[in-house]
């Protein structure tokens, strides 16, 4: 069903029905849990990171909430990229994600890992980045308190 | 459901009476002329004697207004206020004077919170607002309530959506200073039992404040009939032009009223310190700065063209429509419709669809030519009250015909597919 000038391309529509490192219930155990809202449209995430012992790597990403499939599928996508990375790398890409969307003509990132380059498309929604953003600002504000 | 007959004769008459060939965005525009615009509770297209109307206050009329002695500026001057008595005679006021243009339905709202609330509040007394206010209609209380130690008290809703006036007590007491109600909500389309609370309120000498945003375009309107103190609309819902509004006042609240700009054109003599300063009398002391002419005359205009087309038959034809969206969009499986069976129709339908975000449906809808809303519609305690982050809404306007509700219903049986 993939419609080539539709935002809901099968690698976003397939993170969306099966998210990578989602909780149903509490983020238990997470070395910091930050939640990120929109309440323009309703999107409401929490992310956990997971840290290694000397607080240099993100070993892991895992999330929880409701939102709509690309914010969820966005979300997903983060956790992936960034899980087993260390914490400056994270700190680039994030960087990297929000330079990406906000600047619409700008460069396009390098070599976006994993599935990110899916999110190509939604850069011509304007209405649609926060959506995106929304995971990326909020692992900002977790990384901001490390 | 099939159309009868009788709808099918009453489409071909409306369609020969307007359509959206009327409508130049919608009949010729690159991004217009294939939509099927559905988002007109938010913001309505504009009819080619509106734009003609703007187009000739431009470009035959244009100058200052109660300010030049020239003929131009007298023939401007002149049809700015012929464009008042069009919109006094449009929503039945007794006199021009009681009717102030403002920028928008939201400045109405907020002039009467500060302009004339501000004064008479006292810390204990109470502004009622519903639950199912815009945000317009509900923060300028929020916030001057505070300000003055007054209590904002709610309307709640009943199970099916409806004003629980038996629940709220104390709304006709004698702490209860304003009464600030919709005609008709944004998201759930219901139509309030505004002359009811009017007229109880009268009774205790309780001002009412009706935001007629989503209504005036097609209920029929008498400001003396329905017993209102104060009554709030933009032009830009009802066809007219963007960046300008109306607040009616009754004369004797209007007498009541302090400017919430200062200004050129409504002061009459400027003293040493501002208590010496004097404004001049009627609408014009809230119409600080250059008025907007071509704004009235474009306003005006789009009165006009609801009067041509009737008022009645316009919120007959908005039913039809409705009436068929519930139908077919009640056809498709885990749709949860916000209006009820029970509430008159109006022009306005909210839904979700199980599974898939109101966002989504929006923007699948969009790529298949649907325009439609989604979101919290700026009633966020409405919506909260309801459990809901968000919902998706059509809303109808004199152009829309049954294709576009075919296409609305097809669009979201396409999300449901795709995200099933």
């Amino acid at each position: 069903m993939e419609n080539k000038h539709s935002l809901y391309k099968d690698t976003l529509m397939k993170h969306y029905r099966q998210p990578h490192n989602k909780c149903e219930g509490e983020i238990e155990g997470a070395d910091i849990v930050q939640r990120g809202a929109n309440p323009r449209c309703g999107d409401d995430i929490e992310i956990g990171l997971y840290l290694d012992q000397k607080h240099v790597q993100v070993d892991q990403v895992k999330f929880r909430g409701r939102g709509c499939s690309v914010c969820i599928a966005a979300t997903s996508m983060m956790t992936q990229a960034v899980s087993g990375r260390s914490i400056e790398d994270v700190r680039k890409l994030s960087a990297e994600m929000r330079e990406w969307f906000h600047n619409s003509d700008g460069h396009d990132i390098a070599d976006p890992p994993d599935d990110l380059q899916a999110l190509d498309a939604v850069r011509e929604y304007p209405a649609r980045r926060r959506c995106v953003l929304l995971s990326w600002e909020a692992l900002t504000d977790a990384l901001d308190r490390i | 459901m099939p159309a009868t007959l009788h709808d099918m004769n009453l489409a071909t008459q409306w369609h020969s009476a307007v359509s959206k060939h009327d409508f130049p965005l919608l009949h010729s525009s690159a991004l217009g002329r294939n939509l099927h615009y559905l988002d007109n509770a938010a913001t309505s297209h504009k009819p080619k004697a509106v734009i003609d109307t703007i187009n000739t206050a431009y470009s035959e009329l244009y100058s200052p207004i109660h300010r030049g002695l020239y003929p131009l500026a007298e023939a401007a001057t002149e049809a700015y206020e012929q464009a008042r008595l069009s919109l006094q005679a449009f929503i039945g006021a007794s006199a021009a004077d009681e009717l102030i243009f403002t920028r928008s339905a939201t400045e109405s709202i907020n002039l009467v919170a500060q302009g004339w609330a501000r004064d008479r509040l006292q810390a204990g007394d109470q502004v009622w607002v519903s639950r199912m206010e815009h945000h317009a209609n509900y923060l300028p209380w929020q916030r001057i309530c505070q300000e003055k130690g007054a209590e904002l008290k709610i309307i709640e809703l009943t199970a099916d959506g409806q004003l629980d006036l038996a629940r709220a007590e104390d709304l006709y007491g004698p702490r209860s200073r304003l009464i600030a109600l919709c005609q008709i909500s944004n998201v759930l389309g219901n139509e309030n039992p505004i002359q009811q609370v009017c007229a109880n309120a009268q009774a205790q000498g309780i001002p009412v404040l009706v935001d007629a945003a989503q209504s005036v375009s097609h209920l029929p309107l008498n400001v003396v009939e329905l017993g209102c103190d104060f009554l709030a609309f933009s032009a830009h819902k009802m066809y007219g032009p963007n960046g300008i509004g109306l607040l009616y006042a009754r004369a004797e609240r209007l007498q009541e009223m302090q400017p919430l700009l200062v200004g050129g054109g409504m002061v009459d003599e400027v003293g040493e310190g501002i208590a010496a300063s004097s404004w001049i009398d009627g609408p014009g002391r809230f119409e600080a700065g250059s008025q907007n002419m071509p704004g009235a005359l474009g306003f005006a205009a789009a009165a006009d063209f609801i009067e041509s087309l009737g008022r009645e038959r316009i919120h007959q034809h908005l039913q039809q429509l409705t009436r068929h969206a519930r139908t077919l969009l009640g056809q498709i499986p885990g749709i949860r419709l916000l209006t009820y069976d029970s509430v008159p129709l109006s022009s306005i339908v909210s839904f979700t669809l199980d599974g898939v975000h109101p966002h989504d449906l929006a923007q699948v809808a969009g790529e298949r030519q649907v325009a439609i809303r989604a979101g919290h519609h700026c009633a966020q305690p409405l919506l909260r009250s309801l459990d809901l982050d968000a919902t998706a809404r059509a809303s109808f306007a004199v152009y829309n015909d049954r294709s576009d509700v075919e296409a609305l219903a097809e669009a979201i049986d396409y999300a449901r597919r795709l995200f099933g």
